[in-house]
């Protein structure tokens, strides 16, 4: 077993992106994730790999671009402006079909907005963000192990799709230290080849790797086949967690930070006779809709709690169909809410409690 | 064990925010407990008042934030004023002795912790390892042995010792407990 050590988010989703062959780092600092690059700048040396400070979030992702295009794997951060300016180029790796992973410690907004969690960039995240019918599967931690964790899968869903995967975390994830382990340790020379990458075509056809498309039915035909990767993240790569949804009245959805809030409520609601479940998306994109669907057929009402204004309850209302009544809660600007104000609405809405 | 919130706060830069993370770090590799520890960032960090908190628990700690803290150490009057209102009823409070309190009912203690770290060790920054000693030694999480093996690994080479030697100062004071814990007004009028 190994053992556990105590790290903070940012470092932990670093860390956890090298143990799993990522040699390669363009970023830009922001706060609240800085200490990701500076954790990257420190270990990429060791492993023989590039870190490097760009002039701008414009030019980090476009060197995400170059190094994904020469076949390695590679990451940038951000936190949320940042992730907006990044927004053109990972419409362009996401058209040219490169894998890369795309972390976004989020903070308040909108505009330069503030420094505290916020979840309020769920709707940039899910629907693409950037110009074009484009997807990019979304991993939201709700811990540093999972943080860890998914950071890792990540690499491994934007190869198997040859797609930008993006981590979308919040200024407490990045910001807390939580026990952590590392349970993979896998070196670049282990992963499999890519053979479309342009790395060089001595003896063989060159490759390339483009988004332009000036012929509308050759790009309709890049659409199409775009199209089909999403269809097959929808069918298989949907990740949720749920808690006692089976005889729930009431159920709670919620993601990332706010999952583990939503957790002390329900806590505190079963301890007051209320039926509560939850039901936490681990992909925001693709979207757990069949479990919500289920769920929606037999619950009073289902809860969504955001730290936003109201954005993944929209996802929610479309997967519930209007099968039952779906309200929403939320804190914003970088406030998170607190346990008794979920847990008074609750009671408010099921009538007074019990 | 149930939740149990430490909060500890100065001014930016008096290195508090490591003094939090050595603790949370001892609690998780050397007891079967639970921890996760946060802080200031951004500008907070810097300067004026900060904060390093620490929740320690046997099960799973969910929310991830201090709600009301069981014990707040304060090493300045600006730290007190601003992180004082939420501490439970009871909960235990520190502060150096430069810090004036406001008049309440729970365990109260104040510590020549500045001027300790001053004339023992020079600076004021090794204020922030008496601070953990004190803590270390006054609530029962974690042995100051095991405190001490993560200080070692924790802080800038070249200062281990004087860390080292900081925490047990800490824990020294301890020894005259009495002579440190205050009496506040209101609890004077009682009697």
């Amino acid at each position: 077993m190994t053992e556990k050590i105590l790290m903070k988010g940012n470092e932990a989703i670093a860390e956890a992106g090298i143990r799993v062959g990522c040699r390669y780092f363009f970023g830009y600092p922001i706060t609240p994730q800085n200490e990701l690059p500076a954790y990257m700048s420190r270990r990429l040396p060791e492993v023989q790999g590039t870190f490097l400070q760009a002039e701008s979030e414009v030019a980090a992702i476009n060197m995400v671009y170059g190094a994904a295009g020469a076949g390695g794997r590679v990451m940038t951060s951000s936190s949320s402006p940042g992730i907006s300016l990044k927004q053109e180029g990972i419409s362009y790796l996401a058209g040219s079909e490169l894998p890369c992973v795309i972390v976004n410690i989020t903070r308040g907004g909108p505009g330069l907005g503030g420094i505290q969690p916020a979840q309020s960039d769920y709707f940039q995240a899910t629907r693409g963000g950037g110009h074009g019918d484009y997807y990019t599967p979304v991993l939201a931690p709700q811990s540093v192990q999972e943080a860890v964790d998914l950071t890792m899968d990540a690499f491994d869903i934007a190869d198997k799709y040859r797609n930008p995967v993006l981590v979308l975390g919040d200024g407490m994830i990045g910001q807390m230290m939580e026990p952590v382990e590392f349970k993979k340790e896998i070196t670049p020379d282990q992963l499999p080849e890519k053979k479309w990458a342009t790395n060089g075509a001595a003896g063989r056809k060159p490759n390339i790797i483009n988004s332009l498309r000036l012929q509308p039915e050759k790009l309709e035909e890049l659409n199409l086949k775009l199209q089909e990767k999403y269809m097959a993240m929808k069918k298989a790569e949907v990740r949720y967690e749920t808690d006692n949804i089976e005889d729930a009245e009431y159920i709670l959805v919620a993601f990332g930070t706010t999952a583990r809030i939503v957790k002390s409520a329900a806590d505190m609601a079963r301890e007051v006779g209320m039926k509560v479940g939850i039901i936490r998306p681990i992909t925001l994109f693709p979207f757990p809709e069949d479990v919500i669907a289920k769920a929606s057929e037999k619950a009073r009402f289902i809860l969504t709690v955001e730290m936003s204004l109201g954005q993944m309850v929209e996802d929610v209302r479309l997967s519930a169909k209007g099968r039952c009544p779906v309200y929403f809660q939320g804190r914003t600007g970088g406030v998170v809410p607190k346990p008794g104000e979920i847990l008074d609405n609750l009671k408010r809405l099921a009538g007074g409690g019990k | 064990m149930e939740r149990y919130e430490i909060r500890l706060s100065g001014a930016g830069g008096q290195g508090l925010i490591l003094s939090g993370i050595i603790l949370a770090e001892s609690i998780i590799r050397f007891t079967t407990k639970n921890a996760i520890q946060t802080q200031s960032y951004g500008p907070e960090a810097r300067g004026g008042a900060s904060k390093s908190e620490v929740i320690v628990s046997s099960g799973e700690i969910d929310y991830p934030k201090v709600r009301k803290p069981d014990l707040l150490l304060a090493l300045t009057q600006e730290a007190y004023n601003k992180y004082n209102r939420e501490l439970k009823e009871y909960g235990i409070i520190i502060v150096d002795e430069n810090v004036y309190i406001a008049p309440r009912s729970g365990p109260t203690y104040s510590f020549p912790i500045l001027k300790t770290a001053r004339e023992k060790f020079g600076r004021d920054i090794f204020g922030s390892m008496i601070s953990l000693g004190i803590v270390v030694g006054l609530v029962d999480l974690v042995s100051p042995a095991d405190v001490e093996k993560v200080v070692i690994e924790r802080v800038p080479r070249g200062t281990e010792e004087t860390n080292r030697k900081a925490i047990y100062t800490g824990l020294e004071l301890l020894e005259d407990l009495e002579k440190y814990e205050i009496q506040t007004e209101e609890e004077e009028e009682e009697k």
